[in-house]
């Protein structure tokens, strides 16, 4: 039955005018692909799921965020972009600019560093390197709830683990999530554990893929180790490095989970992501339409990260 | 003669050994010398305690807090040996169901895990063989869009469409809702698996007589298995984890495992060994599937970036 359906095609493509056919996919004319006939079928249903799931609820997003939706469901019709003019004018939304951006460069900051240590280390071939390569995925595959969970109940004030340890080294307690002026700083350690390993293997994989000529020639010309690391592994590393951190930033910009599970964005709105900003005021304040201003603003984040990310990676690539 | 021999080559033994001793001490005085090897080991080693304690720390706690009763949870984490129990666990299945939880993260992990491969897979592997490196980047975008865009829209719609109050269209659209993660995710771990399969193959293929599907099923997929069972086993574990969906779209009865974890934080906030033991069960899965697939899986997470 297959095989039959795929013959009709077949024949039917072949009697199909060139042009139209080159009017699918300019790439086709060359005929250098095996797939060129019937591949319409096999795409189709993978667009229009994506098309329904992703662009839908953008554009939907996109009428809220320029209408009036009361909390009981009716909606008051366009506004214009009066959504949007409160929410420059709202001290919360440029908080939560505030708090994505100190999440984003201190997490990425840390984690580029710690996965350049970390991944120098994994990239030097002992015996067990494999394995425990495998193993440093534990932290980044585990569910987000179990993590902020665990780490609800390292950061408890009174008998929490991170406060013993301090203890026993003869420190005083902190208010891991307690305090206003902390608080970001212990989510972003969740993360920094989180994900550094992740990074540190991307990293690792691409140090091993470096060639040794740049090395031989470094060393010949008297360059000290520092220098060979410094001006020839890290320079041939920038494009590893700059995808580990575009996943990295377009991951961070999303953060929500922990966040919302450790913090609900407390104390005093200091964790107050614009994800989980978006959010509260969706679900918690009944603001739906405001929240859908806030939720378009933070696409345009992602966007113009990874509008940067593209430009800034194809200028790595002309380079070398 | 006879028994000059055993000691002549005795002492010439022993000469040899003096030599070669003398050769490998000269030799172990460079800097590149062969015994360094194991000597240079030691620090990697150190280096690895070190990242194994602070990144394994955390998840070996949990773990261990889980088998713990609540009393010694509360008390010092340097009381190692405090009694194990498994009181935690039947907690959870006693009072609280976990069980029907469980049963329903499968249900929606595991059926918007086989949706986005049966869409998925075919969509990628055109994109590779089209070389449609725009659709590519779409789906990367997709990837990409925050998970709360979607929400609000996804629960207009469960409301006008009445699933809070329908058990069987709120798991429809769950699942719906997460083949958001799992289709682009499928698509963009396959690409890079289909891109290593020679084309040759399937003109070889082609010149037999295969059709398109006879290529697909013969050829193309038995080659692209590893790149299958990475995507199955990463969309699985994403849609497992994925807590902010069924947040705001779940009801009572299609709650998955990681909003009743959540919720457990306001029933009983002191039952600690409780909520250690509930994430224990939910990163059971991914624990599992790592040890299975840890080879391909460093390769999926990272999108073809490490091979």
């Amino acid at each position: 039955m297959a095989t039959m359906t795929e013959t009709r095609r077949r024949k039917h493509d072949r009697g199909a005018p060139p042009g139209r056919r080159r009017g699918v996919s300019r790439r086709d004319s060359t005929g250098a692909t095996p797939v060129s006939r019937g591949v319409w079928p096999l795409m189709l249903p993978a667009i229009i799921v994506t098309g329904a799931l992703v662009l839908m609820p953008v554009l939907y997003t996109g009428w809220l965020a320029l209408s009036d939706r009361r909390p009981n469901g009716e909606n008051a019709g366009f506004v214009g972009t009066s959504n949007f003019s409160q929410m420059f004018d709202d001290p919360l939304f440029w908080n939560s600019v505030r708090v994505t951006l100190f999440l984003l460069v201190v997490c990425l900051t840390v984690e580029t560093l710690l996965g350049l240590a970390l991944g120098y280390l994994l990239s030097i071939d002992v015996p067990g390197r494999r394995i425990f390569q495998g193993l440093m995925l534990i932290p980044a595959i585990t569910a987000s709830v179990a993590v902020a969970l665990v780490w609800l109940l390292i950061y408890d004030p009174t008998l929490g683990a991170a406060n013993q340890i301090l203890d026993a080294v003869g420190i005083d307690p902190v208010v891991w999530l307690g305090d206003p002026d902390i608080a970001p700083w212990s989510i972003a350690i969740v993360d920094i554990w989180q994900w550094t390993p992740l990074m540190a293997l991307i990293i690792a994989a691409g140090i091993r893929a470096l060639p040794s000529e740049p090395f031989e020639a470094a060393g010949i010309d008297g360059a000290s180790n520092w220098k060979k690391a410094r001006h020839v592994a890290l320079p041939l590393l920038m494009p590893v490095i700059s995808v580990a951190v575009l996943l990295r930033t377009v991951d961070l910009v999303r953060f929500f989970d922990t966040v919302y599970i450790m913090t609900q964005g407390g104390p005093v709105n200091s964790t107050n992501t614009l994800n989980v900003y978006g959010y509260r005021s969706a679900f918690i304040d009944q603001e739906a339409s405001y929240a859908a201003a806030l939720q378009l603003s933070l696409l345009l984040l992602v966007v113009a990260i990874a509008g940067v990310f593209t430009w800034w990676r194809r200028r790595q690539i002309v380079e070398y | 003669m006879s028994t000059d021999t055993p000691s002549a080559r005795v002492t010439n033994r022993a000469g040899d050994t003096g030599a070669a001793r003398g050769a490998r001490r000269s030799r172990s005085s460079r800097p590149a010398g062969a015994s360094l090897g194991t000597r240079r080991r030691a620090p990697v080693y150190a280096g690895y305690l070190a990242a194994a304690l602070v990144f394994f720390g955390p998840v070996l706690f949990m773990v261990w807090s889980a088998f713990r009763r609540n009393v010694d949870i509360t008390g010092s984490i340097f009381n190692l040996t405090s009694p194990l129990t498994l009181d935690n666990f039947t907690n959870l299945f006693e009072r609280f169901a976990f069980f029907y939880y469980i049963r329903n993260s499968f249900i929606i992990a595991g059926r918007s895990t086989l949706l986005g491969l049966l869409l998925g897979v075919p969509a990628a592997y055109v994109i590779v063989r089209r070389r449609l490196a725009a659709v590519g980047f779409m789906t990367l975008l997709a990837r990409m869009a925050p998970g709360v865009m979607f929400v609000l829209p996804l629960f207009v719609l469960s409301v006008n469409i009445g699933a809070p109050s329908n058990n069987g269209l709120n798991f429809l659209l769950l699942i719906a809702a997460h083949l958001i993660i799992t289709l682009p995710l499928c698509v963009w771990l396959l690409i890079p698996f289909f891109e290593d399969i020679p084309v040759t193959l399937e003109e070889a293929a082609m010149l037999d007589g295969c059709t398109v599907g006879q290529r697909f099923r013969n050829v193309v997929l038995p080659l692209a298995l590893p790149g299958l069972s990475v995507a199955v086993t990463l969309s699985f574990i994403f849609s497992w984890n994925f807590f902010l969906f069924a947040l705001a779209l779940a009801n009572s009865d299609t709650l998955p495992l990681p909003v009743i974890a959540f919720n457990f934080i306001g029933q009983g906030s002191s039952d600690y060994g409780g909520l250690m033991a509930a994430s224990t069960l939910i990163s059971m899965p991914a624990f599992l599937l790592t040890i299975l697939a840890q080879r391909w899986l460093v390769r999926g997470l990272t999108g073809g970036a490490v091979k």
